[in-house]
């Protein structure tokens, strides 16, 4: 390859874009290959992050950046360290896997569709290789959400389902209110410490200090924290996972397995070294880990749907590893990240060969297809085994490396009631986990072959290499990484997050706590698994509070009926009420703006001769003419008398010697008067409504109010002594030809020095000029 | 000057026929109100002369009253006129909201350019072309702008004018 690892560093994240966009505009002639576009790009950005990770210097790591925001700092800058080099990796790795699995998975004979998904998952790809390479907080935002969306686009699918749209609002609902969190954090802190570089933040003791200094050390990560929580399925917001379920099987693998859900602990990870000094880090993270480390599992062995299962296990090891940043114990982050990918994505693909091949998920309809599907046992088992924390597999280092961790690590030294409360519960978890990975493989394999369900019988068969051999590559990463553990643990502490990680990683064991452990997890695992029955029967009678997403639901019906009751009582229709309400508070600015200026303290003498006659009496025929519209029995006899006064302030700009607001006034005059008479056909009989004294007494006061004021603000802004030297229009006056090249300064304000102002107003006539045409348009073809 | 309360209720929706001004056109068809040969005659000379007089006003505005949303008024005016005189099934045919979209294209493209060329955006400034037979004039790049405006003002005035009389018509 010819490219520097400066330029291959944004090429890696922006291939995949262009994929996305590629295939949108392919996908209704290409069809189902355009599968073929999300593996090549996949297999692209793998190349070149495997590239950049072989030239990695952990002292230097390659950065590129470019100004993007240069007044606030904020930078598109991509930094290519060993945890964001592991993750761009993972990400594209399992990508590329997932690419060739939908190839044979994904089948729709509308093409259109297809290209969707395809432009979805591939750009959700991108997000979330920019998400691991950025090196900027508000770039991290950026790419966080563009991962909800694609996120949202790819659970609701099925989006001629009400589960599926449902699925799909309740995770975008929850993690994007997550994320504005955790937008405002980072706002936090970008704005005390003047930086948004997340590698700078890290380095520079003297800008968390900042942040300590202002005390929002605390809030700070407290907002990241919604974003991290929610996004990573934490428990109280766990339960948009299950809900995403919905989604097709490779959108579940790579999405709310593998990656997306690992970006909230990935952003611990980068929070660590900014934010860990936080008296709230280790408490909030361990307690949220642990609980939902603890009844992730427990719910796991409740669940019969086969991604359901996964996705409560899933949900469990989020917790896990939430629970080791909060005991900062980050050097084991990629060790945990890594095994955990491999065998939940082995998992999940086969649940989707399961669901292919007979077309359930559904563990009381499945059995005994060990013999029916001999392949996709073995490749289930490969995943089963790590998941349950045997030797030799990933999951037994990883897990040994867990144990060893409560055992010994340092936070919880001196602590011997928390540190046995978190040891108890943990093991419990790990051996639910356990009974969950027997339940799975024998449930599913094992056992007599479900009868009533007829799909099993005839359809069953084994699936084809495309569905297969992803998940047997995955599978053998789980075992391969377990056998190889000499090179295992050379790469998960060099990947690391914690740049001096020194996790002892071995198959043999030298410490004869965490084997005491996982031996104590073994036994109790099939001790559950044994007893699942009366287990289950026990948790149902436990069950007693809703589950979480109820809660939410209630949540969102009660904002609805909140924001229902308060537009129907504020938006009422009444334009009286509207206009009360529109002068009422141009009164108060008026108010507080003159107060401001000192102009209501001192005397204004006023002496007749200072009147200019002829403008008093056009102003007594205003009131005139005013009274009369006020008084106006008939509604045409309203619209003359509106365009008397009109004509009569038009008349007092002539006196005033103001041409151009006279031609306005005149021309605008003319043309309400047109208007007036076009729609008063359909303007309802005119009554006079009787209303009771005291609403009368109200709207009285609210005229006089209105009136008084703005008399005053007329007469104070006339006076001389607003003509002073920093007067905003006498600079309009001085710059209009200098600057604008025309001596009308009105036009010159209107069409260069406010022209954004104008370009404003000018969309909302042009958006009217529609609204009108489309409505009175469509009510005409109505009838 | 107040009516008599007991006076006859114009504005009710059943008594088109009897709107003041409504000599020609046959009862119950408010689209045919003001259709008079005069108005006809009159609209004839008028129309053209208001829309180049508007012409005029747009053209002027960035050194003397003017503009292009006065101008626009002036011209939307005169189409009112002439729907007035001549009924507004002609003018029904055009889809006035485009000459509006047009105009806001015009407008926001006139600030784009200096921004792709690296200036703010909205930045205005003066060209000096040369023409053959004329010769050479300036012209601020603010007309542009204005130009957008004149035909925001008339696309979107008529397109309601036109809208409202068909309204009236059935």
């Amino acid at each position: 390859m010819m490219l520097s690892p400066t330029a291959s560093l944004p090429t890696l994240v922006f291939i995949p874009f262009v994929g996305a966009f590629l295939a949108l505009c392919m996908g209704r002639i290409a069809g189902h290959k355009t599968g073929y576009l999300m593996v090549l790009s996949a297999l692209a950005s793998f190349i070149l992050a495997a590239m950049l990770y072989a030239g990695l210097d952990p002292a230097a790591p390659v950065v590129c950046a470019a100004e993007w925001l240069p007044g606030v700092d904020v930078n598109f800058r991509l930094r290519g360290d060993g945890f964001g080099l592991f993750f761009a990796l993972l990400v594209s790795g399992i990508g590329t896997l997932v690419g060739i699995y939908s190839l044979s998975y994904v089948h729709l004979s509308d093409n259109r569709r297809v290209a969707r998904y395809y432009a979805a998952l591939i750009a959700f790809m991108g997000a979330m290789l920019g998400l691991a390479l950025a090196d900027d907080l508000v770039l991290l935002f950026v790419f966080w959400e563009i991962t909800s969306i694609t996120s949202f686009l790819l659970i609701g699918f099925w989006y001629d389902q009400e589960i599926g749209r449902k699925g799909a609002l309740m995770a975008l609902q929850v993690t994007v209110g997550g994320g504005l969190a955790m937008m405002a954090g980072f706002v936090v802190i970008g704005a005390i410490t003047g930086s948004y570089s997340i590698s700078e933040l890290a380095a520079d003791p003297s800008l968390r200090e900042k942040l300590v200094a202002a005390g929002m050390l605390t809030p700070a990560l407290l907002l990241c924290l919604g974003g991290a929580l929610t996004k990573s399925a934490q428990m109280p917001f766990h339960f948009w996972l299950p809900k995403a379920m919905v989604a097709p099987t490779p959108v579940s693998t790579y999405l709310h397995a593998a990656t997306m859900v690992m970006a909230g602990v990935f952003l611990v990870g980068r929070l660590l070294p900014i934010l860990g000094d936080s008296p709230a880090w280790t408490p909030i993270l361990t307690t949220v880990g642990l609980v939902t480390f603890f009844l992730g599992a427990y719910q796991s062995l409740r669940e019969f749907d086969l991604k359901a299962i996964l996705a409560y296990a899933t949900v469990s090891t989020l917790g896990l590893l939430m629970m080791l940043y909060g005991l900062k114990a980050a050097d084991q982050d990629v060790l945990q990240i890594w095994s955990h990918g491999a065998y939940k994505g082995t998992l999940f693909l086969v649940a989707g060969i399961v669901e292919h091949a007979t077309h359930t998920r559904d563990l009381r309809k499945l059995g005994g297809l060990r013999k029916v599907m001999p392949i996709t046992f073995g490749v289930c088992l490969l995943g089963a085994i790590s998941m349950s924390g045997l030797p030799p597999f990933f999951g037994f280092l990883a897990k040994e490396a867990f144990y060893a961790q409560l055992l010994h690590g340092e936070v919880l030294h001196g602590q011997p009631v928390l540190q046995w409360t978190i040891i108890v519960l943990s093991v419990l978890a790990n051996a639910f986990i356990f009974a969950v990975a027997c339940k799975l493989v024998f449930g599913v394999f094992f056992g007599p072959p479900a009868e009533d369900v007829d799909a099993v019988d005839h359809h069953a068969h084994e699936a084809g290499i495309g569905l297969w051999g992803p998940a047997a590559v995955l599978g053998l990463v789980a075992l391969g990484m377990g056998l190889a553990y000499p090179i295992t643990s050379q790469m998960v502490n060099g990947m690391s997050s914690d740049p001096h990680a020194h996790v002892h990683v071995s198959l043999i064991p030298h410490d004869i706590g965490p084997v005491a452990m996982s031996a104590v997890t073994v036994l109790l695992g099939i001790g559950i698994y044994l007893m699942r029955r009366p287990i289950n029967r026990l948790q149902d009678a436990l069950a007693i509070i809703p589950p979480m997403y109820k809660f939410w639901d209630w949540l969102m019906a009660g904002i609805t009926a909140v924001s229902v009751t308060f537009s129907r009582q504020w938006q009422n229709g009444s334009l009286r009420w509207y206009f009360s309400g529109v002068l009422l508070f141009a009164c108060v600015l008026v108010t507080a703006a003159l107060n401001r200026a000192d102009f209501l303290r001192h005397d204004i003498i006023v002496k007749p001769h200072d009147l200019y006659w002829p403008a008093v009496a056009i102003s007594g025929m205003l009131i005139f003419a005013a009274l009369i519209l006020v008084r106006a029995q008939v509604r045409l006899t309203a619209a003359l008398a509106s365009t008397a006064i009109g004509f009569l302030v038009a008349l007092l700009f002539v006196i005033y010697r103001s041409p151009d607001i006279l031609l306005t006034q005149l021309l605008i005059e003319t043309v309400s008067t047109i208007f007036i008479l076009l729609v008063l056909f359909f303007m309802p009989r005119f009554s006079r409504d009787v209303v009771a004294p005291p609403v009368r007494l109200v709207r009285l006061i609210v005229s006089i109010l209105v009136g008084f004021t703005m008399a005053t603000m007329v007469f104070l802004c006339t006076l001389p002594e607003l003509r002073t030297e920093d007067n905003l229009g006498l600079g309009y006056l001085e710059r209009s030809l200098s600057e604008g090249f025309g001596r009308n300064a009105v036009n010159v304000i209107i069409v260069d020095m406010r022209a954004i102002d104008t370009t404003g107003e000018i969309t909302v006539l042009v958006v009217v000029g529609m609204a009108v045409f489309g409505l009175l348009r469509t009510r005409r073809h109505k009838a | 000057m107040t009516p008599h309360p007991d006076g006859p209720e114009l504005d009710s929706p059943g008594d088109k026929s009897s709107l003041p001004g409504s000599p020609g056109g046959p009862p119950g068809s408010p689209g045919e109100l003001l259709r008079s040969p005069v108005l006809q005659t009159v609209s004839r000379a008028a129309v053209p002369v208001t829309i180049i007089v508007s012409l005029i006003i747009f053209n002027q505005g960035h050194n003397l009253p003017g503009g292009g949303f006065i101008g626009g008024v002036l011209a939307a005016a005169a189409g009112a006129m002439h729907l007035m005189a001549f009924g507004v099934e002609g003018a029904a045919r055009w889809n006035w909201w485009k000459l509006s979209v047009l105009g806001l294209l015009i407008s926001i493209m006139t600030g784009t350019v200096p921004f792709l060329l690296g200036e703010a955006f909205m930045n205005h400034t003066e060209l000096h072309p040369h023409l053959p037979l004329i010769g050479s004039f300036h012209v601020p790049t603010a007309a542009f702008y204005d130009a957008g405006v004149y035909l925001i003002v008339v696309g979107m005035l008529m397109t309601i004018f036109v809208e409202l009389g068909l309204e009236n018509r059935e």
